[in-house]
């Protein structure tokens, strides 16, 4: 019901705006934005075309890899191209050390309180706002295991059925953090995490860098447990198999995507009607309707049915510990190199 | 002379044109890439990149499967090509065509084809398991064997037609002649086939090796993340690391590698005349 309430809500609301702003249309202005690859097509529909019908303006994308995207706005510093960018929140501190991106004045952003309190300054002096995150967590094989704590990845039963993800990948620092967290250490650089994971590395069928490559994977029978990014969740669980996300009494670990704009941006204020228009209920709802992003804005609400693809609800929420991604970003290069020498085969 | 080799400059000139453009200049500014360090020219980054025991051991795989599958390709190329040049006109198309079929396939479903294959719940284990074999499915997939399978099934039809092709240049009076004189199977090939087929063991050798070493797709589906090569590793450095400088030294030690490869399989089979 609620969906087809805003489905129709905010096509309206749009076109309304789209009419007043028609009426002091200033000279068509130019928004250079840098997102993800993903789901560009839903994007456009839901947010790029409402907002350009809204603004009068005309969003230029850059869809990509977010390394490759953060390796622009570097190789463009002082004259950037791009005047908004999508990064994960750990890159957007590397960002901000770069001195690649401003603070956003959040007192413009109309939709700022709505956001749940950890996605408001998720890095530190207001250099980025999060719009949406995501758990963490282990999906397994009902009928063959059962997980009930992250220790159970080392049990003898998943030897040569268990998957993890690389370092490199996003979600490897979320694994030494669990797995530090599971087994009683508290280095801020997970070294007790690190040297579990070289313990389980001979009964690891793979340490994966594309999620896609888990689909099949857990089809062929070659995995009954992986570690894996909620938003892998809804192509696992198409495959019929009886597959389930576990929840350990650890919790989950999970990551956030933040908004930052570029230092020398020419439209911060249009980024900034952007950012605000993105973190707006009806439109974190739609995109959350449409299993693309899971709302970092707290009054947004999803059906149940959308809910069960995303990071949604209460509990859920609560479940997960975030990786600070200032730790993220300090510990990186490290952890690669160590991994290098301790888990590479 | 000089009035045939003006045209003859005119007509090489619009490929050389396109090599330069599209082949030469892109390399060396891979190379210059490889080659700078910090603080201007350097050999810094092959350094770094040796340090690493990871890339070490990554590099000596890529030049044992390399070896292995050449080697494997050289020996089932000549069986398979001299059955072949021995059939009748009629029947060596129809066997060079049902050869060439699988490089018609995209090399993509051909590796997919093997997930099938060799996988847990794959044709073989339950085959295995079957017959009694085995009792639990048996990893076969991302192991070096398996990589090593795919290679040798993707490459060996090239070996094959160079083979064919340089077999049915053969002179056919040369084998007869020679086990007339009283040479057994193993000298007449030593001494009579391989040395007159060495051109085509050449380029077939350069293409299964060089081949080989720089698959991408076979490596990164069949080996996953515990069979490392170089060319999964450049992947590696530049999608997930961002490292172009790391990514140009190894291209520059793959393309380094065909070199070396194309001149040991030559004096190698030079040495055998």
């Amino acid at each position: 019901m609620k969906n087809i309430i805003t489905a129709t809500l905010v096509p309206t609301l749009a076109s309304t705006f789209a009419f007043l702003s028609l009426t002091t249309a200033a000279p068509a202005r130019d928004l250079s934005i840098s997102v993800y690859g993903a789901s560009q097509d839903a994007y456009r529909r839901l947010l790029y075309a409402p907002f350009e019908a809204k603004c009068g303006c005309k969003l230029i994308v850059e869809a990509g890899n977010s390394n490759e995207r953060l390796a622009k706005l570097e190789a463009r510093k002082g004259a950037p191209v791009i005047d908004l960018a999508i990064l994960p929140d750990y890159s957007a501190v590397y960002a901000a050390r770069k001195d690649l991106i401003d603070p956003i004045d959040v007192s413009q952003l109309s939709n700022y309180t709505k956001l749940y309190e950890f996605a408001r300054d998720p890095i530190g002096n207001h250099y980025g706002v999060g719009y949406t995150f995501y758990a963490t967590g282990i999906v397994y094989r009902t009928d063959k295991i059962s997980i009930s704590s992250w220790k159970d990845l080392w049990g003898p039963k998943l030897k040569d059925k268990l998957a993890l993800p690389d370092i490199s990948s996003s979600q490897g620092p979320m694994l030494l953090m669990m797995a530090e967290r599971a087994f009683g250490g508290s280095d801020p650089a997970f070294s007790t995490g690190m040297d579990k994971v070289a313990v389980v590395k001979g009964g690891v069928v793979s340490f994966y860098s594309a999620g896609t490559e888990l689909v099949q994977l857990f089809q062929q029978d070659e995995i009954w447990a992986a570690v894996t990014g909620r938003f892998n969740w809804p192509l696992i669980k198409r495959l019929k198999l009886p597959l389930a996300w576990a929840s350990p009494s650890e919790g989950d670990s999970g990551g956030m995507n933040v908004m930052v704009v570029t230092k020398g941006s020419k439209n911060r204020d249009l980024a900034l009607q952007f950012m605000d228009f993105w973190l707006s209920t009806e439109v974190q709802e739609k995109l959350a309707a449409e299993r693309i992003d899971s709302p970092g804005n707290a009054a947004a609400q999803v059906a149940p049915e959308a809910a069960e693809n995303l990071t949604y609800g209460e509990d859920n929420v609560r479940r997960i510990h975030l990786v600070r991604p200032d730790i993220i970003d300090q510990q990186r290069a490290g952890w690669v190199n160590t991994w290098n020498e301790k888990i590479k085969p | 002379m000089s009035s045939s080799s003006r045209p003859v400059a005119g007509l090489i000139a619009p490929a050389f044109c396109f090599l330069l453009i599209c082949f030469i200049v892109p390399v060396l500014l891979l190379l210059s890439t490889s080659l700078q360090g910090h603080a201007g020219w350097s050999f810094e980054n092959f350094g770094t990149f040796f340090q690493s025991t990871l890339n070490r051991r990554v590099l000596w795989t890529t030049i044992r499967l390399g070896v292995l599958v050449t080697l494997s390709s050289v020996v089932l190329g000549y069986i398979a090509a001299l059955s072949i040049v021995d059939l009748s006109a009629g029947n060596r198309g129809r066997v060079l065509g049902l050869t060439m079929l699988p490089l018609m396939i995209s090399p993509v479903a051909r590796t997919y084809a093997w997930l099938v294959l060799l996988g847990q719940a794959g044709v073989l284990n339950d085959f295995l398991q079957l017959l009694g074999v085995t009792q639990q499915p048996v990893r076969f997939l991302f192991t070096e064997t398996a990589v090593y399978l795919g290679l040798l099934q993707l490459f060996l039809p090239l070996m094959i037609l160079s083979l064919v092709s340089a077999l049915e240049n053969l002179p056919p009076d040369v084998v007869t002649a020679a086990r007339t004189l009283g040479a057994g199977w193993l000298t007449v090939f030593f001494k009579v086939i391989l040395p007159l087929t060495r051109e085509g063991l050449i380029i077939g050798g350069t293409l299964v090796f060089t081949g080989s070493i720089t698959a991408y797709i076979t490596p990164a589906v069949l080996g996953g993340s515990r069979v490392l090569m170089l060319e999964t590793l450049l992947y590696q450095r530049v999608h997930l690391g961002n490292d172009i400088k790391t990514a140009s030294v190894i291209a520059v030690i793959l393309v380094g590698l065909s070199f070396v490869a194309n001149y040991v399989i030559r004096k190698l089979s030079s040495r055998k005349t």
